[in-house]
């Protein structure tokens, strides 16, 4: 076998390994959108239907479900103002972290990065029981507030990675040319990091649109989010797959775009820090 | 200063009110059947009512039927509905009724919840209500709703906290209630000479032989999974068993040799059941019988309309309908859903409206067209509704034998049912643990949530 | 690394730009926390929601201790994370060493690898859930059509903890991946090929140059996803929560149900700080050093 034979070979070996896993991934996808398409009674088909006539009946009914626009309204809305708020505070902080020595820095660092692992289900009591007292337990503000706490940790991390990695010495003409340090921020440094201000965004959106347990407990008919109206589908006379499946393929549109649009920002995200740092 | 002024004026009628309820608590809740064409259905015009209630065989029913609707119409109250799965209710309505003022007007609770909202103050008791003859229909008749149902849905306060007695009072109306009887495939079992099962053994027995008989078909479908839905199928089979889960003094009475052969007859019927069986919900052990691959269903009794519906069940026109098999003796299940009006409702008085609309008898005709279940005798009885709905005349009868002591709800009833019992059944129906181990295992657990709550030392 | 930390700035506008983020924080996270960890000491109903708690000392503490079922979730979560971690770990960066180089192609792949990561939890516990269907779904009839008998996956204690695993497995080995090809793709390029020229076989260059280089990002991918699988609670909440018994029962589903089902808030609390201690436990010593390292 000539090397060249043997390097064919081993590509080929290769794209095997690649497809095999691509099915893998895709598998539960197509399953998610096919029942989706598919009339309830013929979901539950076996041998499988493998080619049938899609309906959007399921999507109908979804859509057309008396709350469903409210539920849709109310994730957009938590999910937009939450990133919007989160990305900014983060950023500011991030900036104080990387470009200020101060007393109290690296526990503060140290501090951003613990929060970062605090598993939402922990929260869920008391922040109920201080929402309630603070009447926050029916809006929109108290989710938002909770998604803009849960993902500042990891904003702050990656935007002040991103900072870091800026030459101080644009900013450093700009203060000898008597601008503040908020002008500095705003002027210089913010245009320089969109790029990492693009992956908090996504990842912030992605947390906030697709959080459960919280939205559950905090949210009430008017303000509940979609992942939670999923379980309004699970029903206890059949549970109907067609239109949860519907609703499933609905709520994962974003990470369909975001994937398909920001590859680049996704894949800088997932590895912030863990590769720089 | 005008405020203050208005405050007071709020006030002063609003005791008023409670006057005029409070001074007749003792009155059994009938209605005055005289002068029904008085009445003032738009007395609480442009008010808004929310109702939260179960995506349900029964709830679904109601909201084809097309009654909210009529509800609005006549009464000029708009009506706005919150649906889940049901549960899921629990920890929503727990947290809205712990609230100053709560989102909810009119809430549908699975009657295991009942003593907890009842002994929490968390609904009102309707006696108030049903005293006022500005709120109370006329031509209501009470006396004419399924006495087990309103025991079971509506009453707490009385004997052992959940049943009816000296110092109970009325929480709660049947909207959606159940017993248990039995379906079962008619087609296989005129085709294979099967005997409709009158006791447990002739229910082994039809069990078995369909699952090693007939190809494709499985005997029982049955709900099993760790939790709620575990505990329900073993109370199912404990009562007529005579296996009970406390004794008359409280303590812990599942480890009893009829409580163990529950477990045993359960793990039978895995055995003889769909693949997976020790696993099902609710939902599973439904999907099981309508695609076919069951030929015995004993549970509640409002999933005859969806095992009747073409839209949904492949099995619809294959149907028989029996009652619950005796062992020990013959006791079948209650419980379903009752509607209530929590403590902190914004308008009370428009639910109670709409909660007695949502009973009267033309409502309820409306609703079982529209595939919901009965909760009156007048229906349950009705020629014309046995003719056309053959399952009735089973749900008469059984009602005779259903139990309201089935199942103890007293207020930590959700801290014994799924964490502890039904745990350790699953842990049983799985072969984790015999079922002796299982059960002797959360003896102390169940010992330690009776003492912290008072009942035993 | 490089840090440009500037000493001479005021330091008094440093904490006015922390002070949004630590507003938020604080009121948001340490406070309810704080709150979390005296409830721990408390007995509180959540049907008494309303009414004061009582305190209760330790007696929260020592009745989990003495908890079968807490016993089982600790075990049920041990069990979790390191089968995940460690599957995801060796399949994630086998994966990533086939594919390394130049594959045309590669790229497009790499970002339907990304797929998984991005799908909400709920929508990934149902949809599982509803492959794993005992008669009805489709991993049961494709081992049907190969001969073997249905699997129970949901409900026979032998098997749930294995589907949960698969589930997580599908969804954050992607994760493993991109992130080990993204360390590889930092191994310099001369490092390999003077190993190479050295006569070095593929096995030693990879134990010897690739691994080494890409240890820190190993670790750092480890802990992550260490800290992750032990917080997740959604996948398996909507897809066996936590049955069959307690077998899939993690710590985070068990101090939902005691908070929501069995409604004993102050327990919930106890359970809610172990879990806490443990995650910091695990995650401390590695941050630090991270920290450390930075300032380097």
């Amino acid at each position: 076998m000539t090397i060249r034979q043997k390097n064919a070979l081993l590509l080929a070996a290769k794209y095997v390994v690649i497809i095999v896993g691509a099915l893998f991934v895709l598998f539960p996808i197509y399953e998610m959108i096919t029942t989706s398409l598919k009339y309830e009674v013929d979901a539950f088909k076996i041998p499988p239907q493998w080619i049938f006539k899609p309906t959007f009946a399921n999507y109908r009914e979804v859509l057309f479900q008396s709350n469903f626009a409210r539920f849709f309204a109310n994730s957009i809305i938590v999910a937009v103002v939450s990133t919007v708020v989160s990305v900014a505070v983060g950023a500011l902080a991030a900036y104080a972290l990387a470009r200020w020595r101060f007393r109290g820095r690296t526990p503060v660092v140290v501090g951003t990065l613990l929060l970062r692992m605090i598993p939402p289900v922990i929260l869920v009591v008391p922040v109920f029981v201080l929402f309630n007292n603070l009447g926050l337990t029916n809006g929109r503000i108290g989710l938002i507030l909770v998604y803009t706490a849960l993902t500042l940790p990891f904003n702050v991390w990656v935007l002040r990675t991103f900072i870091l990695e800026l030459p101080y010495e644009l900013e450093e003409s700009a203060i000898i040319d008597g601008c503040g340090d908020l002008t500095v921020f705003l002027r210089i440094v913010t245009p320089l990091i969109t790029p990492g201000m693009a992956v908090a965004s996504i990842f912030t959106f992605r947390i906030a649109w697709n959080e459960f347990i919280l939205s559950l407990v905090l949210t009430n008919r008017v303000t509940r989010t979609l992942p939670v109206a999923v379980s309004l589908f699970l029903t206890d006379t059949g549970t109907e797959w067609g239109k949860i499946t519907a609703i499933a393929t609905i709520i994962a549109i974003p990470a369909f775009v975001f994937t398909f649009t920001a590859a680049k920002s996704l894949i800088t995200g997932l590895t912030a820090g863990a590769v720089k740092g | 200063m005008f405020r203050k002024m208005l405050a007071i004026l709020i006030l002063v009628s609003l005791a008023a009110m409670g006057f005029a309820g409070g001074g007749q608590e003792e009155a059994a809740p009938t209605v005055d059947a005289s002068g029904n064409g008085g009445f003032d259905w738009r007395a609480y015009e442009g008010s808004t009512v929310v109702f939260n209630f179960p995506n349900h065989v029964h709830y679904n029913a109601m909201m084809d039927s097309g009654v909210i609707e009529e509800f609005e119409e006549l009464t000029g109250i708009t009506v706005e509905t919150d649906m889940m799965q049901y549960l899921n209710m629990h920890d929503k309505q727990v947290l809205e009724m712990s609230k100053p003022t709560g989102d909810y007007d009119l809430i549908s609770m699975v009657v295991m919840w009942k003593s907890e909202y009842a002994m929490a103050d968390m609904i009102q008791p309707l006696q108030p209500f049903f005293d006022n003859p500005a709120l109370a229909v006329p031509d209501y008749d009470f006396d004419d709703l399924v006495p087990g149902y309103v025991e079971v849905t509506g009453i707490a306060g009385g004997e052992n906290i959940y049943r009816d007695g000296p110092g109970a009072q009325l929480f709660g109306l049947p909207f959606g209630s159940e017993t248990s009887f039995l379906i079962y495939r008619k087609d296989l079992f005129d085709e294979y000479n099967v005997k409709v099962p009158e006791t447990y053994d002739e229910l082994t027995e039809a069990a078995r032989f369909f699952a090693e008989e007939v190809p494709g078909v499985y005997g029982l479908t049955m709900r099993a999974a760790s939790g709620h839905h575990a505990t329900h199928g073993w109370l199912l089979h404990a009562s007529p068993m005579g296996a009970r889960v406390f004794d008359d003094n409280w303590e812990p009475a599942f480890t009893s040799p009829e409580a163990i052969e529950t477990i045993e007859f359960m793990k039978t019927m895995i055995e003889y059941g769909p693949p997976g069986m020790e696993g099902f919900t609710q939902d599973e052990e439904f999907a099981a019988f309508l695609q076919g691959d069951a030929a015995i269903y004993l549970d509640a009794s409002v999933f005859a309309a969806r095992a009747k519906d073409p839209t949904v069940s492949e099995v619809h026109d294959k149907l028989g309908f029996a009652l619950h098999p005796t062992a020990k003796t013959a006791g079948s299940e209650t419980g379903g859903f009752g509607l209530a009006i929590p403590a902190n409702a914004a308008s009370p008085e428009a639910a109670f409206l709409l909660m007695q609309f949502l009973t009267m008898k033309e409502t309820e005709r409306k609703v079982i067209l529209a595939g919901g279940a009965p909760f009156r005798m007048s229906a349950v009885n009705d020629a014309g509704l046995q003719a056309q709905y053959p399952e009735f005349a089973v749900l008469a009868e059984q009602l005779k034998y259903a139990n309201p002591d089935w199942r103890p709800i007293i207020p930590e009833w959700g801290e014994i049912n799924g964490p502890l019992l039904g745990t350790a059944i699953n842990q049983a129906l799985t072969g984790q643990k015999t079922p002796e181990q299982a059960m002797a295992d959360i003896v102390e657990p169940v010992r330690q949530v009776m003492i912290r709550a008072g009942y035993i030392k | 690394m490089s840090s440009h930390g500037i000493a001479g700035r005021k330091p008094l506008n440093a904490y006015l730009f922390l002070l949004p983020a630590f507003a938020v924080l604080a009121g948001v996270l340490l406070i309810p926390i704080v709150n979390g960890l005296r409830l721990s000491f408390f007995d509180w109903p959540l049907r008494n929601i309303s009414k004061a708690p009582v305190f209760v000392g330790f007696r929260n503490y020592v009745e989990l201790f003495r908890s079968e079922f807490f016993r089982a979730s600790i075990r049920a979560t041990l069990i979790f994370t390191l089968s995940v971690v460690s599957i995801e770990l060796v399949v994630g960066t086998a994966i990533a060493l086939v594919l390394e180089g130049d594959i045309p192609g590669l790229r497009f792949f790499r970002t339907l690898y990304v797929l998984p990561i991005m799908i909400a939890p709920v929508v990934v516990g149902v949809v599982w859930r509803f492959m794993y269907h005992p008669s009805y779904g489709k991993i049961n009839f494709f081992l049907g059509q190969m001969g073997i008998n249905p699997v129970g996956w949901l409900s026979d204690p032998e098997v749930a903890m294995k589907a949960v695993i698969i589930a997580d497995v599908w969804q954050w080995t992607p994760f493993v991946f991109l992130l080990v090809l993204a360390g590889l793709q930092g191994v310099p390029k001369d490092l390999s090929e003077a190993a190479r020229v050295d006569g070095a076989n593929y096995t030693q260059t990879l134990l010897f140059v690739k691994l080494p280089h890409i240890s820190s990002v190993l670790g750092l991918t480890a802990v992550l996803r260490l800290i992750d699988s032990f917080r997740s609670l959604v996948v398996i909440f909507n897809m066996t929560f936590g049955g069959p018994g307690v077998t899939t029962e993690v710590l985070s589903l068990h101090l939902y149900k005691t908070a929501f089902i069995s409604q004993r808030l102050g327990l919930s609390s106890a359970i809610a700080v172990i879990l806490l201690l443990l995650i910091f436990a695990l995650s401390f010593v590695l941050i630090v050093r991270g920290v450390r390292g930075e300032k380097r």
